[in-house]
């Protein structure tokens, strides 16, 4: 054995040795050290010094944000470490944005919005107070507070957005109605598509011996009485509600199940459903795979229909009332930005928007295709662009206040498919909606933003209010309905209880 | 490096012929304590390493490496080669199967993400001229953002002018085809129907043959019918694919865009938590204005006074709070792996707690093996998922309001764990965990305890010993190689367990950033699911190895660990 290799291997077989022993323990280290955490750091911001320094005396580019704004009397806030849920769905905008924009920051407030994997969840969450609040369903604070499902009191002071959903059905089903109706086959058919089209497709099923699957959310989502208000609009029956029978599935036609909104592409293409109504951007998600063409939006079933809302347990507004004016405000202003628009009505903050709910710890789906429906657009097919500029209003016709309209519209629908067992009377509609509702906290919220300047009083409802939007007959099927008049408008309906 | 060191020593003894003894010694004992090392770590397959080190053999030895080190190495090779050709193959409507570097970059990205929400918080927390500092060179930093984004947003314009124009010249030409194919098909169909109303016309009463004809025609005029429709809606699908062919360069072009738009966001709230938003300015500012109100509290009298007392204590408390407060920072995959590994292990200590001891007590005593048979066999094989949600709903039911609970809150102040922010799902997925797990456990221990030789037991029983000196003195010492084994075992499973148990109950870990990748459904989230299916492995192999190397250091026998 000579010297020279004898060493050269002891040398490079130490090293050899040391760096597979580092590399494997080395892939179990998490904890991050602080050198590794600057290294991107230092390159992100290494290039500019050299070239730039001409233009860096001159102008300093000041921060695009607001100046600071502390109210003259602060609100002593009960709680500042907050908890906030929401699911990935683009109308949960108004809450990532008052994080990401700093308005919660301006309130004093530190909030972590936390994804939630389905509505149950969130729900059960914000009742165990895991959560001090959350992005929730029209529904959910009524259903919670009437106790259908999960009994406890819900209160919310902020809707977060009007319209935003839409029926997306499969490509066989959707070729099957461009057999029933010719003129589905251009490719860019007349809108607003109705259930006619589908209506025998549902009956051959049904003289098969099965019955057409499609999807919704959540028993008491918005999703859950559009496609039925649609579906039942042709003439075909969702099915109802009983106290027997929670899944709401008697006399149905068409049977509705529940699924979350994320899993609503995956569903439809393994086949279990045919069709499905949920949240942006898993229409458009549909679009972009290929896997399906929504074939009506909710701004076509009922024109401007309160969609989300911020929901917090009674418990939690009664013992931190001033923090949940805090949140508001930082909603309001959150709404706001979302729905500014330059002098040619286009949208200003959208597309930054759009930038930061693609994030992956917020919404995370492609930028492209959360901008579809976000920047005034949507695509019913790749070849049907249209321009919807209401498609989502975070803002606009003072969408953010929390109308007692909105929630008697759920409460009557609720009644129709039998999810409410008895018939109630005109008061407690109306008594039930103001136990939810609560105007006063966003009137509080809003007054302190106008005093600051950050809000004109044209943009929230006027002072002497009575908290009802005005009659409406924009439906499907051309109904009015009158807040104050709940069970006017539940006779007319052809389906479902009629009082 | 102190191998390196000794090996000097041994190589300058094995040149020259004159050894010295000490140093052969010293050589001899690193080499041995190497060996030993590799062998309780259960890393043998580094050992023909250091024996070609230490001269021993070399042919034999660089087989070995050859057979152990080189033959894995290439096959990891080869799985990546292959991986990378057979990836783009298979499209799924998810997007494609993510090559090697697609899930690089995606590991890149996400390790990206957690760096800057980093900097966030550091940003937050600065003081004084650092702060300053920072925030002239985030500043410079945007500026030259400007620049490059104006860039970036111009090439995307053209590719995607590019791209449309050529998607139209395209269609334009397939609608052209799809036109005449359709005009020809309908040429054909208006011929059959012109048959069939020449056949109905000259049809005669009691022509049997004429009836067939006609009936006959107009089934091959349905079934002509039907593969035309066929043949249409496989060129109008064409159209479709036209338009979901996306053009590498716009692909390129929109990837640019969009790292610097995100790296845009980045800048803007590092400058946000550097000015406004940080918590130095946030705390300046509210003495500020405490300062001007006691201004004015000096001289104010009656109510006036009475509101300005109530405002100024409240702003007091609001400094308070504000000096104290964190930044709510999102979880990044780094902390998740934390937590996971927390839970697994606050599981895994659960589990053993329950297992040792039944299982110590089943070993010994057969009647009371008895006893339990039945619920190791009724409890062993359920799954996790059946598990989770009553774990969930009991442990929810003993912490009902998880903030205010005083077991939550004691462990909010413990200085690491408080950083995990335990709450009541994470201590359902830990229940979940050890409920799956301790089987292993407690099976291995029965076994081990109920197979000690029994000399044993008689020495034990002619020295009399009592029961706490026969436990510690022979029984478990005589069981523990076997229960390692067990809790080994236990560890795999429970972190197996625990990624789905996270998925479940949304507790924040590698499970629950698994599912909310799947669910965010980017063109990024497939390539993610991938780096973090690694990341798992690797995990898991870790923990097998810690768990190996206990196990040998009980055992006296040097019973071996299978990989």
């Amino acid at each position: 054995m000579s010297f020279f290799p004898n060493s050269w291997l002891k040398s490079c077989g130490c090293a050899l040795v040391c760096v597979l022993i580092l590399s494997i323990s080395g892939c179990g280290k998490s904890e991050p050290t602080v050198a590794t955490d600057t290294a991107p750091v230092a390159r992100a911001v290494t290039p500019p010094a050299t070239h730039e320094v001409a233009a860096r005396d001159s102008d300093i580019p000041t921060p695009d944000v607001a100046p600071a704004v502390i109210p003259k009397a602060s609100l002593l806030l009960e709680k500042t470490d907050l908890k906030f849920g929401f699911i990935k769905l683009t109308d949960c905008a108004a809450l990532v944005i008052a994080r990401e924009k700093g308005f919660f920051g301006d309130e004093g407030l530190q909030v972590e919005v936390i994804a939630q994997p389905n509505w149950k969840t969130l729900l059960d969450n914000v009742i165990n107070g895991e959560l001090d609040g959350a992005h929730m369903l029209s529904g959910q604070p009524i259903a919670a507070t009437i106790g259908i499902g999960t009994k406890s009191p819900i209160v919310t002071a902020y809707t977060m957005d009007l319209n935003g959903n839409g029926i997306t059905v499969s490509n066989s089903i959707w070729e099957q109605m461009q057999s029933n109706d010719e003129s589905l086959r251009s490719p860019t058919p007349p809108h607003p598509i109705t259930a006619a089209p589908l209506k025998p497709i549902v009956q051959q099923m049904l003289a098969e011996g099965r019955k057409l699957q499609m999807a919704m959310v959540f028993p008491v989502s918005t999703h859950n009485y559009e496609i039925r208000y649609w579906l039942a609009s042709a003439g075909i029956h969702p099915g109802m509600y009983s106290d027997a029978d929670t899944g709401g599935r008697t006399d149905a036609q068409v049977e509705l199940s529940v699924t979350p909104p994320p899993m609503m592409p995956a569903t439809l293409e393994a086949g279990n459903i045919q069709g499905y109504c949920v949240g942006e951007p898993w229409n458009q998600q549909a679009v972009a795979k290929g896997i399906g063409v929504p074939v009506s939006t909710n701004y076509d079933i009922y024109k401007n229909k309160a969609e989300k809302v911020f929901g917090v347990t009674k418990n939690w507004a009664d013992e931190n009332p001033n923090t949940h004016i805090a949140v508001v405000k930082a909603l309001i202003r959150a709404g706001k930005w979302l729905d500014e628009v330059d002098d040619n009505g286009q949208f200003v903050n959208r597309d930054e928007a759009c930038r930061i709910l693609s994030r992956a710890d917020y919404v995370g789906a492609d930028y492209e295709v959360i901008r579809n429906s976000m920047t005034g657009y949507f695509y019913f097919q790749k070849s049907d662009k249209r321009e919807m500029p209401d498609f989502n209003v975070f803002f606009k016709y003072h969408c953010t206040y929390p109308w007692y309209s909105d929630g008697i519209w759920f409460l009557t629908q609720m009644r129709r498919w039998g999810q409410i067992s008895e018939p109630k009377s005109a008061e407690w509609y109306a008594s039930t909606a103001k136990e939810i509702y609560r105007p006063d906290v966003y009137r509080a919220a809003a007054q302190r933003l106008i005093a600051q300047g950050l809000l004109t009083s044209e943009d929230i409802p006027a002072e002497d209010t009575d908290g009802y939007k005005p009659p409406t007959n924009e439906f499907i099927d051309g109904l009015t309905y009158d807040g104050k008049d709940p069970l006017g408008y539940l006779k007319q309906h052809e389906i479902g209880n009629k009082e | 490096m102190e191998a390196g060191a000794s090996g000097a020593v041994w190589s300058e003894a094995g040149a020259s012929e004159q050894v010295d003894h000490s140093d052969l010694d010293i050589g001899h004992s690193m080499k041995y304590g190497l060996l030993k090392f590799l062998d309780i770590s259960g890393l043998t397959f580094l050992t023909p390493i250091v024996r070609l080190m230490y001269g021993e053999e070399p042919r034999v030895q660089l087989k070995k490496i050859g057979q152990f080190i080189v033959i894995p190495a290439l096959s990891v090779i080869a799985f990546l080669i292959l991986w990378a050709a057979i990836a783009p193959r298979h499209k799924t409507k998810s997007g494609e199967v993510p090559t090697p570097s697609v899930v690089w970059n995606a590991a890149v990205g996400i390790w990206e993400f957690h760096a800057r929400e980093n900097d966030k918080q550091l940003a937050f927390e600065l003081t004084g001229e650092r702060k300053q500092a920072r925030l002239t060179e985030i500043e410079s930093r945007r500026l030259t953002l400007q620049t490059l984004s104006a860039e970036a947003d111009r090439q995307v314009a053209e590719a995607e002018a590019a791209s449309t124009q050529q998607l139209n010249e395209r269609i334009a030409a397939l609608r052209g085809k799809t036109a005449q194919v359709e005009a020809s098909l309908q040429k054909e169909s208006d011929l059959r129907k012109a048959r069939q109303q020449a056949l109905s016309s000259t049809l005669k009463l009691d022509d049997e043959s004429g009836h067939e004809l006609l009936l006959a025609a107009i089934k091959e005029h349905n079934e002509a019918e039907k593969v035309a429709a066929e043949r249409l809606k496989l060129i109008r699908s064409e159209e479709d694919s036209l338009r979901s062919d996306k053009q590498p360069a716009l692909i390129a072009a929109r990837t640019a865009q969009t790292a610097i738009a995100e790296e845009k966001q980045y800048l803007l709230k590092m400058s946000e938590q550097l000015s406004r938003a940080n918590r130095e300015s946030k705390v300046a500012e509210a003495q500020e204005k405490i300062a001007a109100d006691q201004q004015a509290f000096k001289t104010a009298t009656g109510p006036d006074a009475l509101a300005l007392a109530k405002r100024l204590v409240a702003a007091e408390e609001r400094v308070d709070t504000v000096a104290h407060s964190e930044y709510a920072k999102p979880w990044t995959l780094p902390d998740q792996i934390n937590r996971s590994l927390a839970c697994v292990f606050f599981g895994f200590f659960l589990g053993s707690v329950i297992a040792i001891p039944i299982g110590i007590l089943c070993g010994l005593n057969p009647t009371f093996m008895a006893a339990m048979t039945p619920f190791i066999a009724l409890f062993k094989p359920v799954s996790p998922i059946v598990w989770l949600p009553i774990a969930l709903i009991i442990v929810g039911g003993f912490i009902p309001d998880p903030d205010k609970h005083w077991f939550i809150s004691m462990l909010a102040e413990i200085p690491l764990l408080g950083r995990l922010k335990i709450n009541p799902a994470f201590i359902a997925s830990g229940v979940t965990v050890a409920l799956c797990s301790l089987w292993p456990t407690l099976v291995n221990t029965a076994l081990g305890v109920a197979s000690i030789e029994k000399d044993h037991l008689n020495v034990a029983r002619v020295l009399r010993l009592g029961f706490w000196s026969r436990m510690t003195k022979i029984v478990i010492p005589s069981a523990l190689p076997l229960m390692f084994a067990g809790l080994r075992i236990s560890l795999g499973v429970g972190w197996m367990v625990l990624i789905a148990a996270e998925l479940l109950s949304s507790s924040e870990g590698l499970g629950k950033f698994i599912w909310d990748q799947f669910n965010n459904g980017a063109s990024d989230s497939f390539a993610r699911m991938v780096a973090v299916v690694f990341v798992v492995g690797a995990i898991g192999f870790l923990l097998d190895r810690i768990m190996i190397v206990l196990q040998r250091s009980v055992s006296f026998d040097g019973a071996t660990a299978a990989l």
